[in-house]
């Protein structure tokens, strides 16, 4: 099998394992308050490394693409839109910016 | 028992149609997961596929991503695992919530638990497993369609459209992320530390820095952020 299949097959793997063990013991799981928190936070610490500096890599030629990308979002969530809207209005401010940029 | 099966049809499709906003985002979004995978080798079947095998936004984006800066697949399927480690407290709190079940609809239920329809779910009043698999189905099956979208439709586009599509998983991040900012400064100082974090080990771990920012996070997070103000998943 190619290096890309195992990739896909290995993902499926250890994705789908954390979402089984619930459900086939769901009613005998119980973890210490303490590791429930450390679980809670993953998510946080994980969007949190997702975005930086990984957005600044969106264009690999231009880095400040992707920061008027995470900023724009921002803006917008900060103003309570829509995840779908603001996903599709940053695209939208995207394709703008990279219609400008040759005239610079 | 004729009844019975009227309401749970009723209820999947009252769920469909809760799922809707959510294929507003994932559609999108999964043109720009194809755009990737696409750059980083994938054939067509391949790109597809995975959205209904993985199916896990961010954890796709970041096994492609990785794939075409040519990591090893140890480190890829590692990074995988401890990304989409939070679908185990999710899938856990969804099935403690989940009534009318089996094994078998709950191991189906497992596979399509994230993010959103796990948040969307914890705040419907009806607990049904049929409204969760309305929800969660329709939110599989868009994010599938955005791979078949992007994988037939990305060779018509013009450049600069499929480019600006990469930006939006990042922008969906940065949606779930603001709120919980805007509301607990604990959890804003969290983030700033371990972006922080993550950008000075990337320099030295590549690849690699990404899991440990994120557990090492979350055990910063242990002393800095107050229990009450994290989502405990029980409503």
């Amino acid at each position: 099998m190619d290096y890309i299949s195992l990739v896909i097959l290995g993902c499926a793997v250890v994705t789908f394992i954390p979402r089984l063990i619930p459900a086939l013991f769901v009613d005998k799981i119980n973890f210490s308050p303490k590791f429930e928190k450390f679980l809670n936070l993953i998510p946080y610490t994980a969007l949190a490394a997702l975005i930086c500096p990984g957005v600044l890599t969106v264009d690999s030629q231009l880095w400040y693409i992707g920061l008027i990308g995470a900023v724009v979002a921002a803006g917008l969530a900060w103003k309570k839109v829509p995840m779908g809207a603001i996903v599709i209005l940053t695209v939208v401010v995207l394709i703008t910016v990279y219609s400008i940029v040759p005239f610079f | 028992m004729g009844d019975f099966a009227i309401s749970r049809k009723a209820k999947f499709f009252d769920g469909c149609k809760k799922g809707i906003p959510i294929t507003f985002g994932y559609v999108p979004m999964g043109i720009g997961y194809a755009a990737i995978a696409m750059k980083a080798g994938f054939t067509p079947l391949q790109t597809i596929s995975m959205s209904f095998l993985v199916y896990a936004g961010a954890g796709q984006i970041i096994a492609a991503s990785m794939a075409l800066s040519g990591a090893t697949l140890m480190a890829i399927i590692l990074t995988n695992f401890v990304v989409n480690l939070r679908y185990f407290v999710m899938s856990t709190c969804v099935l403690n919530k989940i009534e009318d079940s089996n094994i078998p609809l709950n191991i189906l239920a497992a596979h399509v638990t994230v993010d959103e329809s796990f948040a969307m779910f914890s705040l419907s009043e009806d607990s049904s497993i049929w409204i969760y698999l309305g929800i969660a189905i329709t939110a599989w099956l868009s994010w599938c369609l955005g791979a078949a979208i992007g994988v037939f439709t990305l060779n018509l586009l013009p450049v600069i459209v499929t480019n600006s599509f990469n930006i939006s998983l990042y922008a969906l991040f940065v949606a779930i992320l603001i709120p919980a900012i805007k509301e607990n400064r604990q959890i804003a100082l969290l983030v700033l530390i371990t972006a922080v974090l993550n950008i000075i080990l990337s320099q030295f771990l590549g690849n690699w820095s990404l899991i440990v920012s994120t557990l090492v996070g979350a055990g910063i997070g242990m002393y800095i952020v107050d229990d009450e103000y994290l989502l405990s998943g029980d409503d």
